[in-house]
């Protein structure tokens, strides 16, 4: 039978890289020495400052995810700025850390419903998912009141339909009030609104 | 409150939330074996009533959603489960690999978890079925799993008639032999040659010491996890990747959503992923 057993000493090892350094001309060591500083909560301004400069793709993947794991405030100021960037891998890593941190994200949703940025806005909206439900659900309320981008509120009324309750009703007929001629908002809020004003969902 | 039938609107609910968060989709056939697996759970967090074991499940509250998929997912599996990927396995990732790669070194396959052994098991009855240069190379099966009694199970090779259901009689005499009315064991010679090791994917010092693999099937596990254990599950599968090897998720599964580490291969028979050959050390 041409299938073979090993066992674990005849099988080749992974080689280590003969360095391990955040600062190393090598993204072999770089990737190593990102890896294995999840398990150093000191190591994030390490990080911090490694993911500014990083130009290696798998080497700022393992910064992120080294941060996701650590999981500390600090975490969340280190990968907040990557929310604004043109690349979509870093928006959506620094979102896979933010939502890691759910209490420190919570208490930056505030100002990052506020920011300037559009798009800052939208994809904050996704972080409301992860942090407590009540307060989450005034914050996106909020926002569907005031904010005048449609697709900023249109992702809000996806995330409040499946976090809020029959109390976010008034506020979605509003929202779709201020946005008469845009079709795609009537459909959220109508979806929303079917969803929320069913009796027993509020939890 | 166990016993009492789950109601269609939050059967609804439920089915909706579950598609969106793991992009498994329940049918209307399936309402009284989920019905069952909400009431379990509902006892087990001590939840009285629907409404309020939904928002713990949203919340993921002391990881309710991987609890519950456990549940929801636990003896789905079976044997040539998602088959389109073994023919994929035979059609296409194989000969791609042995084009980039000596042929002298063995083929190295790994089934990460493997649950009870049908997956590893499956692929090694593919290969010696179906892949016509099976007895032109060296091949090594391993299955790991994070759960040692299901690997003792696996080693034991001892299958229920439900786990062969999607064999023909020919296979299933071919390569098991029926115990009593309801077990068959698969052959020494299959037992002999597969490795089962314990190892959590979301562990570094686990995983390493497996080495490089030419193809991985990491099928139906990622969707449990949350960010972090994904992505570190995807940095570890990719490090036990050899450069231009691919890896197999489940129908449910993108790793794409994951981790852009790896390129997107698709295939006639199956999407599955590659470690690039360069940018790798």
């Amino acid at each position: 039978m041409p299938l073979i057993r090993s066992t674990p000493s005849n099988t080749p090892p992974i080689e280590e890289p003969t360095e391990v350094n955040l600062r190393s001309s090598f993204a072999d060591s770089r990737w190593a020495a990102a890896r294995a500083a999840e398990h150093n909560p000191d190591s994030v301004a390490a990080l911090a400052e490694a993911l500014g400069c990083e130009t290696d793709m798998r080497v700022r993947e393992a910064i992120f995810t080294a941060l996701a794991r650590i999981r500390t405030p600090e975490c969340v100021d280190a990968v907040l700025p990557y929310l604004r960037s043109d690349d979509a891998s870093l928006r959506t890593a620094a979102i896979d850390v933010l939502r890691v941190v759910p209490k420190s994200t919570g208490a930056r949703l505030v100002e990052l419903f506020a920011d300037p940025d559009s798009d800052v806005r939208l994809l904050s909206c996704e972080l409301a998912r992860s942090v407590d439900g009540t307060e989450a659900q005034r914050l996106l309320i909020s926002l569907i009141e005031t904010d005048k981008e449609p697709n900023v509120c249109a992702a809000a009324i996806e995330v409040l339909s499946e976090i809020g309750d029959a109390a976010a009703l008034p506020p979605l007929a509003r929202c779709q009030a201020r946005f008469p001629d845009d079709p795609f908002i009537a459909f959220a809020v109508r979806a929303a609104s079917d969803r929320l004003d069913t009796p027993g969902d509020r939890d | 409150m166990t016993d009492k039938p789950i109601a269609e609107e939050d059967y609804r609910r439920l089915c909706d939330y579950l598609y969106r968060r793991t992009g498994m989709s329940v049918s209307e056939s399936r309402r009284y074996f989920v019905g069952r697996r909400i009431a379990e759970r509902m006892a087990a967090t001590g939840s009285t009533s629907f409404a309020g074991y939904f928002g713990r499940l949203r919340g993921n509250l002391d990881h309710e959603l991987e609890h519950f998929v456990n549940a929801f997912t636990v003896n789905e599996t079976y044997f040539y489960r998602e088959d389109h990927q073994l023919r994929c396995l035979t059609s296409d990732l194989l000969p791609v690999r042995l084009s980039v790669r000596s042929a002298h070194q063995p083929i190295r396959i790994w089934s990460m978890p493997c649950s009870t052994g049908e997956e590893p098991y499956s692929i090694a009855i593919w290969l010696l079925e179906n892949w016509p240069e099976v007895d032109a190379h060296n091949i090594e099966i391993v299955g790991s799993d994070i759960d040692t009694a299901v690997l003792a199970s696996a080693r034991e090779g001892v299958f229920s008639k439900r786990s062969l259901t999607r064999l023909t009689p020919q296979l299933t005499d071919r390569y098991f032999s029926q115990i009593d009315a309801d077990r068959w064991q698969i052959c020494e010679e299959l037992r002999g040659s597969v490795r089962f090791s314990a190892a959590n994917v979301v562990e570094r010092n686990d995983t390493r010491p497996h080495g490089l693999f030419d193809v991985i099937f990491c099928r139906n596990v990622l969707i449990y996890f949350d960010e972090a254990s994904r992505r570190v599950a995807a940095e570890n599968l990719y490090e036990n990747l050899a450069p231009g090897g691919f890896i197999c998720l489940g129908h449910s599964e993108s790793m794409s959503r994951i981790s852009p580490l790896f390129e997107v291969c698709r295939f006639s028979d199956a999407i599955v992923y590659r470690r690039p050959l360069r940018g790798a050390q």
